[in-house]
């Protein structure tokens, strides 16, 4: 455990001062402009467009943040040669990447919730703001921005700096239509494409499923049974995918 | 004895290409050993394998065939990482961290408590000299400071071996002097060392045993002083008014500053003909008769030329 912190504990040192606040910081500017903007133009329920508007950003700016940050932070490891200094250090290699999942999740989670907080606090000044919902929508928000890191650490581990991030970025996309790809597939005759999309649907992870941002604004009270189910599915998609990872990373010559 | 570290037979191929894969031999059946308590340089032209060896021997990358055994035990994942401290070639670490974050997270990883921790990095942060630059981003670090603190992390949890990649390479005279002394010390306090390096006088002064490799095979493996050991080539000072006759047939004349002359004999034969020359020249006086005193630079070049020389040869044949 003590060399998984360790990795953790670099890994969000490093990340947390390089400069990734800026990005926040612009987040915020741009978000009151759009703001102000809008509830000049907008009659009535502006802080439910600025809700949609501010969540929506916040889930797209992240995902390309997580993809970049992740896939990037292990290639420079790669290239400084510190990746040597920490895996001739460990005894098994799976902790490096536990460490590296940990210390860059804790990093963009604190990214999120800095971007979401801000969110909530121009929300609250053109009108209510439902915290149950809101909150439930920030926390699927992590949870997803956890499941693309998942996804980056795979791809940055076996192949090069552009074609992961290229990758990872497919798998994104794809990931939120897993179920409009299965239901192209049952539309068709071809029992190949069948076959293709139902193992697309089971083998891409599935990003539309812990999506709760567009409930945001709209109801009152939390969907324990739905918050359950995604965090269920989360954990045990970034469990399997960290796993791949770790079995692609312990066979690997590090040259 | 037994060795501390035996190397049997490392075979090594990387892939090339993309579509189609084809392998490239890195290195082709090395063997070597490394005795407790020595300092062994590991030498080679560029591309020979000593970085492909020293990855193996950290577990970093597997061998496709051979074996790797330290301290009596077979170790098919490289080196136990508790013994061993390793300094990859040129390393810049973590730009946003300093040296004591870096050295305090390494040492907890090499299993340090917190107390042993603090006096260590103390202890090497003054000892090669990057005290005033403890607590700064190692982005605002010179290229030697980041090298010393790569050397750091390498001894701060006292190993029995001692690994390091080109640890001279990048720092000025006074830096070289400096990593030379450390060395030193580590040798002293009875670690081993096994340390790869294109300085060839750095690697003469800290080493006592030699490992040399050629295109990824070991031509040379054992003492340094057998591999400096002059193969009777002689040196013989003299002055005359006249040159000898004859001298030239038996050896390479050149004249210094001073106004003597040095001439080189290959063999005792030709060294007792050039004497016999001089004595018998009129006007020459014979001043010193002395057995020539390679360097490793000479030693190595030689002994890759000598080398090419055999391939050729074979190849011819």
């Amino acid at each position: 455990m003590q060399a998984i912190t360790e990795i953790a504990k670099f890994t969000f040192s490093d990340a947390i001062r390089n400069k990734i606040f800026y990005g926040v910081f612009a987040f915020l500017i741009l978000l009151f402009i759009t703001a102000a903007a809008l509830a000049s133009v907008t009659m009535g329920r502006t802080e439910l467009m600025i809700s949609d508007l501010g969540l929506g950003s916040i889930s797209i700016l992240g995902n390309l943040m997580t993809i970049v940050i992740a896939i990037q932070a292990l290639q420079q490891e790669r290239e400084s040669r510190t990746l040597y200094v920490l895996v001739t250090r460990l005894e098994q290699r799976w902790k490096y990447i536990a460490g590296k999942f940990i210390g860059l999740a804790a990093v963009l989670a604190l990214q999120i919730i800095l971007m979401c907080a801000l969110l909530s606090l121009c929300i609250t000044i053109f009108g209510n703001i439902f915290w149950q919902s809101y909150f439930q929508a920030c926390l699927t928000t992590v949870l997803e921005i956890w499941l693309v890191l998942a996804v980056a650490l795979l791809f940055a581990q076996s192949s090069s700096l552009f074609l992961a991030m290229l990758l990872t970025l497919a798998v994104d996309i794809a990931g939120r239509f897993t179920f409009t790809i299965r239901q192209l597939g049952e539309q068709s005759d071809n029992p190949v494409l069948q076959a293709l999309t139902q193992a697309m649907y089971y083998v891409l992870p599935n990003l539309e499923a812990v999506n709760l941002r567009n409930q945001a604004g709209y109801i009152t009270q939390y969907n324990w049974s739905q918050l359950v189910q995604i965090l269920g599915y989360s954990i045990s998609e970034i469990a399997l995918l960290l796993c791949i990872c770790s079995l692609i990373f312990q066979r690997k010559n590090l040259s | 004895m037994n060795p501390l570290i035996d190397v049997q037979h490392i075979n090594l191929s990387i892939p090339t290409g993309h579509v189609l894969q084809k392998r490239k031999t890195i290195l082709h059946d090395i063997s070597f050993q490394v005795e407790q308590g020595t300092s062994t340089a590991y030498l080679g032209t560029n591309g020979a394998g000593k970085t492909s060896t020293f990855r193996i021997l950290c577990g970093l990358m597997k061998p496709d065939s051979g074996k790797l055994i330290f301290d009596g035990k077979t170790m098919p994942h490289g080196l136990p990482p508790k013994r061993f401290g390793f300094m990859p070639e040129q390393p810049y670490f973590y730009k946003n961290l300093t040296p004591q974050e870096l050295l305090t997270g390494l040492g907890r990883l090499s299993g340090m408590d917190n107390n042993h921790i603090e006096k260590g990095v103390q202890y090497w942060a003054e000892k090669l000299h990057f005290s005033k630059v403890l607590k700064q981003r190692l982005s605002t670090c010179s290229k030697g400071q980041v090298q010393r603190v790569g050397l750091a992390q390498a001894l701060i949890h006292q190993p029995d071996f001692i690994l390091l990649d080109e640890p001279l390479s990048g720092l000025d005279p006074i830096g070289r002097a400096c990593v030379r002394d450390v060395i030193h010390d580590e040798i002293k306090r009875g670690a081993t060392l096994l340390f790869s390096s294109h300085i060839l006088d750095d690697a003469e002064a800290i080493c006592d045993q030699v490992i040399i490799l050629k295109a990824g095979q070991t031509v040379f493996s054992g003492d340094i002083q057998s591999l400096l050991s002059s193969d009777d080539k002689w040196i013989i000072k003299a002055s005359w008014d006249k040159q000898p006759s004859d001298i030239h047939q038996h050896g390479e004349v050149k004249q210094f500053i001073d106004g003597n002359y040095h001439i080189r004999g290959s063999s005792m034969h030709a060294r007792n003909a050039i004497i016999q020359s001089i004595l018998n020249t009129t006007g020459a006086t014979l001043i010193s008769v002395e057995a020539e005193k390679k360097t490793l630079e000479h030693a190595f070049v030689d002994l890759l030329q000598r080398d090419k020389g055999e391939e050729t040869y074979a190849s011819h044949h």
